[in-house]
C-alpha cells in the first residue's frame, strides 16, 4: 500500500500527458498505417517486421537502451523519441510510465527511475538507475565495425580520420572486433562519383541507359533523388523525363552520362518521391507472376524482390514477383532454363518455349 | 488513498507486470553491496513475486535468465555461516554497463552518418548506435550502401573468428568443420573463408546456405595464416565463368551493336575480337563453367549469339531446344 501512495505524484504527471497525447497519436497512427502497405511493396528491402505484443524482456531491453540515451539528452520531444526508437507513441508512453514507478524499496520518489513526460517532452534529468548504457554485444560491435568499413568506401563518406579515431576508441573495448578479418566489397562503379556530385549540385543529367525490359539502350534525362546499393548493385533513384515518374536505374547499366547544364530544385523532386516511388520499384504497370523454381534456378528467389515465397516438399520454391515487361520475364525464364516454370498467369506458361524458339531460329 | 486511478496500479497490486518486476529486481541487485537470497529478494520486492514458493522460484528463474539474455550476468554466491548452503544473487554493474567511450561530438556524428549511409537491415546497428549515445539520422544527400547483416549466424561466426575457434555446421548436406580465416560481404551475401577439415583444403561457404545452427569449438584451436587474401579467395562472377570443367575454355559470342559496350564492360576491351559491318562486336568469353556462361549469354536474349567453336554453339542449341520442347 505504501508503495502506491508515494508513486502517485510521478504517475499523475504521466497520466495527464498520456491523455493529452493519446488523441493525437491515435489519429496519426491510423493515417500512417493506411499508407504502409504500399510503401513496403515498393521497396525491395525486407520490411521491418511488425511487432506483436512485446514480451516483458523486450520491454526491459528497450528501456535499458532508451533510459541512458534520454539521460544523456535530458529533454527530448516525445514524438522524436518514438520516431527514433521506431515505437508508437502509445508504446513509448506505456514503457516510460512503467519505468517511472520502478526502482528500489521503499519506492519513494528519490528511489525511482527519474523519467516523466511534460507537455509532450520526455524529461530524464537525474540519473538514479539505469543511467549508463549497456555494453555492446559482440554482434553489435561487429555491426558497428562493418558499418564503418563500408562507410569508409563510399564516395563523400564522413571524414575517414574521424571515423578512424572513433574505431580506435572502440578497439580499446574489443580489439578482436576492430581488427576482424571482415571485408566489405562494394561494387566498384565508375559513375558513382559523378552521380554523387550531380546530386549534391542538383545538376540534371542525360544518360544512355540499357533497359533490360526491352534489351535496348535509350537516352533519358534524369534528376537524381537518391543513390543507393541493394543486392550488390548500385541504383540511382531519379525523376525521369521519359516516363514522367520517379524510377530506379541500375548504375552499371548507365553507359554514359553528361550534365545538361540545367539545375533543378531538389525539394520539388523529392516531394514527388512519396507518391511516385511507392508506385513501384521499376515503374508503373507491374504485373504479378507466380513461378516455380528449383535447383540451379533457385537464385531467382534470392535475386529479385519477391511478393511471396513458399517452399514445396520436393525442394522447389514457389515465388510471386512483379515484372516490368513480358520481355523481362522472358529473359528471366530463359536464364532460369528448365528449372523454372510459370504457374500463372496462363498467358505466360508457354513464354519460355516461345522465346527459346525465337532465339533458336538464329542458329539455323 | 481516496481516489484510485484505475487500471495499471490496481492491477499491478495483485499481479505485477513482469517487465516492472524485472526492472525492480535489476535495480535492487545492482544497488545492494551484499548478495541477496531469493527469500530476501521476495521480502524486498513485496508482493511482486508469487506468494507460492515454487511459483515464485519459477518466476525468479525466468527473470534471471531473461536478464542474462540481455547481457546482464547475475552472480550466484553460495553462502556460509548461518545461511550455509543458501544461494545468494548479486549484479555487478561493471559487468553490464558500458564504460565511458569518450567519443567527441565529431566522432559521434561521423558514426551517425556512417550508420545512416550503410544499411545493415538488422537491429544490431541501431542498438549499438543508441548505446554509444548516438542517434539515427537521415541525411538528404549522398550514396547509401546496403550490406545485409541480418543473418543470425553472423554474430556467432565473427565472434568465433576473433577467438580462433573452429566452427561446425551442416552445408550441402554434409557436416563441415572449418577453421575460419575471414569473412567477405559481396553482392548482398556473406562468405566465410577457411580451412575445411572435411575436404582438407581451403574453401568458401556462403553464410546464408548454412543448413544448421553453427556450433563453436575451443578457442585458440588454430593459427591465422598470414598470407590468405580473403577478398581474392572468393571468386567473382567473372572468375566463376572461367572456373569449370567444360572442354572449351572460351567461346566467341557476337553481341549486337546496342549492347556491345556491355560485353566490353564485363570482360574488358581486350576481349573484343572484331567488330562487324553492322556494329556488332565478337567477344572471346570464358565458358568453362557452362552454367555461369549460360546466365551471362541469355541475359542478352536474341542480341547475343555464339558463333564458335561449333561444340559450344551446339550446346547452346541444345539448351534452347530443351526449353522450347517443354511447352
Amino acid at each position: 500500500m505504501a508503495k502506491k501512495t508515494v508513486k502517485k505524484p510521478a504517475k499523475k504527471t504521466i497520466k495527464a500527458a498520456v491523455k493529452k497525447t493519446a488523441k493525437k497519436t491515435a489519429k496519426k497512427a491510423v493515417k500512417t498505417s493506411a499508407k504502409k502497405p504500399a510503401k513496403q511493396a515498393a521497396r525491395p528491402v525486407r520490411a521491418t517486421k511488425r511487432r506483436g505484443p512485446r514480451s516483458a524482456s523486450e520491454r526491459v531491453a528497450g528501456l535499458l537502451v532508451l533510459l541512458p540515451w534520454l539521460i544523456k539528452r535530458k529533454r527530448v520531444r516525445l514524438s522524436d523519441v518514438a520516431k527514433q526508437f521506431r515505437m508508437s507513441e502509445e508504446e513509448l508512453i506505456a514503457d516510460l510510465q512503467m519505468a517511472a514507478v520502478c526502482g528500489v524499496p521503499p519506492y519513494t520518489p528519490d528511489a525511482l527511475i527519474d523519467v516523466f513526460i511534460d507537455e509532450g517532452w520526455v524529461v530524464a534529468e537525474i540519473p538514479t538507475f539505469f543511467s549508463r548504457p549497456l555494453q555492446l554485444t559482440s554482434a553489435e560491435m561487429y555491426a558497428v565495425v562493418a558499418m564503418v568499413r563500408a562507410a569508409q568506401k563510399l564516395p563523400g563518406a564522413p571524414s575517414r580520420s574521424v571515423l578512424a579515431t572513433a574505431v580506435a576508441k572502440l578497439a580499446r573495448l574489443a580489439p578482436e572486433a576492430t581488427d576482424a578479418p571482415m571485408h566489405i566489397d562494394l561494387p566498384d562503379e565508375p559513375h558513382l562519383e559523378e552521380l554523387r556530385s550531380a546530386e549534391s549540385e542538383s545538376a540534371e543529367l542525360r544518360i544512355e541507359y540499357f533497359n533490360p525490359a526491352r534489351s535496348e539502350v535509350a537516352q533519358r534525362t534524369i534528376r537524381v533523388v537518391r543513390i543507393f546499393s541493394e543486392h550488390g548493385h548500385w541504383y540511382v533513384m531519379a525523376d525521369d523525363d521519359k516516363s514522367g515518374a520517379i524510377r530506379n536505374f541500375r548504375v552499371d547499366r548507365i553507359e554514359s552520362l553528361v550534365r545538361t547544364g540545367k539545375i533543378y530544385n531538389q525539394a520539388d523532386v523529392a516531394s514527388r518521391l512519396d507518391d511516385d516511388a511507392e508506385r513501384g520499384w521499376f515503374g508503373d504497370n507491374l504485373e504479378l507472376v507466380s513461378l516455380r523454381v528449383r535447383g540451379d534456378a533457385a537464385w531467382i528467389a534470392e535475386a529479385y524482390p519477391t511478393v511471396s515465397q513458399s517452399s514445396n516438399k520436393d525442394g522447389s520454391i514457389d515465388v510471386s514477383l512483379r515484372i516490368t515487361s513480358e520481355h523481362w520475364l522472358a529473359r528471366l525464364l530463359l536464364r532460369g532454363g528448365r528449372n523454372v516454370e510459370v504457374l500463372s498467369p496462363e498467358k505466360y506458361v508457354s513464354l519460355a518455349a516461345r522465346t527459346a524458339r525465337a532465339i533458336r531460329a538464329k542458329y539455323n | 488513498m481516496t481516489k484510485k486511478p484505475k487500471a495499471a496500479s490496481v492491477k499491478s497490486k495483485s499481479k505485477i507486470n513482469a517487465a516492472e518486476r524485472m526492472l525492480n529486481l535489476l535495480a535492487l541487485l545492482s544497488v545492494r553491496s551484499q548478495p541477496l537470497t531469493l527469500k530476501q529478494i521476495r521480502a524486498e520486492l513485496l508482493n511482486q513475486y508469487s506468494e507460492d514458493g515454487d511459483a515464485a522460484r519459477a518466476q525468479f528463474e525466468r527473470d534471471k535468465s531473461d536478464l542474462r539474455n540481455l547481457g546482464i550476468p547475475i552472480d550466484m554466491i553460495t553462502l556460509g555461516g548461518a545461511q550455509a548452503g543458501e544461494t545468494a544473487y548479486r549484479v555487478n554493474r561493471n559487468n553490464y554497463e558500458l564504460t565511458d567511450m569518450g567519443f567527441t561530438d565529431d566522432e559521434l556524428q561521423a558514426l551517425q552518418i556512417a550508420a545512416a549511409t550503410v544499411r545493415l537491415g538488422a537491429q544490431e546497428g541501431e542498438q549499438a548506435l543508441w548505446k554509444l549515445g548516438a542517434e539515427r539520422v537521415n541525411p538528404k544527400l549522398g550514396p547509401r550502401a546496403s550490406i545485409g547483416f541480418a543473418d543470425p549466424h553472423l554474430g556467432t561466426i565473427l565472434h568465433a573468428i576473433g577467438k580462433r575457434a573452429p566452427l561446425t555446421f551442416l552445408y550441402k548436406g554434409e557436416t563441415r568443420s572449418v577453421d575460419t580465416y575471414g569473412m567477405l560481404a559481396r553482392k548482398g551475401f556473406w562468405y566465410l573463408v577457411g580451412f575445411d577439415h572435411l575436404r582438407k583444403a581451403q574453401r568458401v561457404f556462403r553464410v546464408d546456405r548454412i543448413e544448421s545452427s553453427v556450433s563453436v569449438g575451443k578457442a585458440k584451436s588454430y593459427d591465422m595464416p598470414k598470407n590468405v587474401d580473403i577478398v581474392k579467395s572468393v571468386p567473382t562472377e567473372r572468375q566463376m565463368m572461367a572456373a569449370g570443367d567444360y572442354e572449351h575454355s572460351t567461346a566467341q559470342v557476337r553481341v549486337h551493336a546496342s549492347l556491345a559496350r556491355i560485353g566490353a564492360r564485363d570482360f574488358g576491351a581486350a576481349a573484343a575480337v572484331r567488330e562487324e559491318a553492322d556494329g556488332a562486336v565478337v567477344f572471346e568469353i570464358p565458358c568453362s563453367n557452362g552454367y555461369a556462361f549460360r546466365l551471362w549469354l541469355f541475359a542478352m536474349m536474341d542480341k547475343a549469339e555464339v558463333v564458335g567453336p561449333p561444340d559450344v554453339r551446339e550446346l547452346v542449341v541444345r539448351w534452347l531446344d530443351e526449353i522450347a520442347e517443354r511447352a
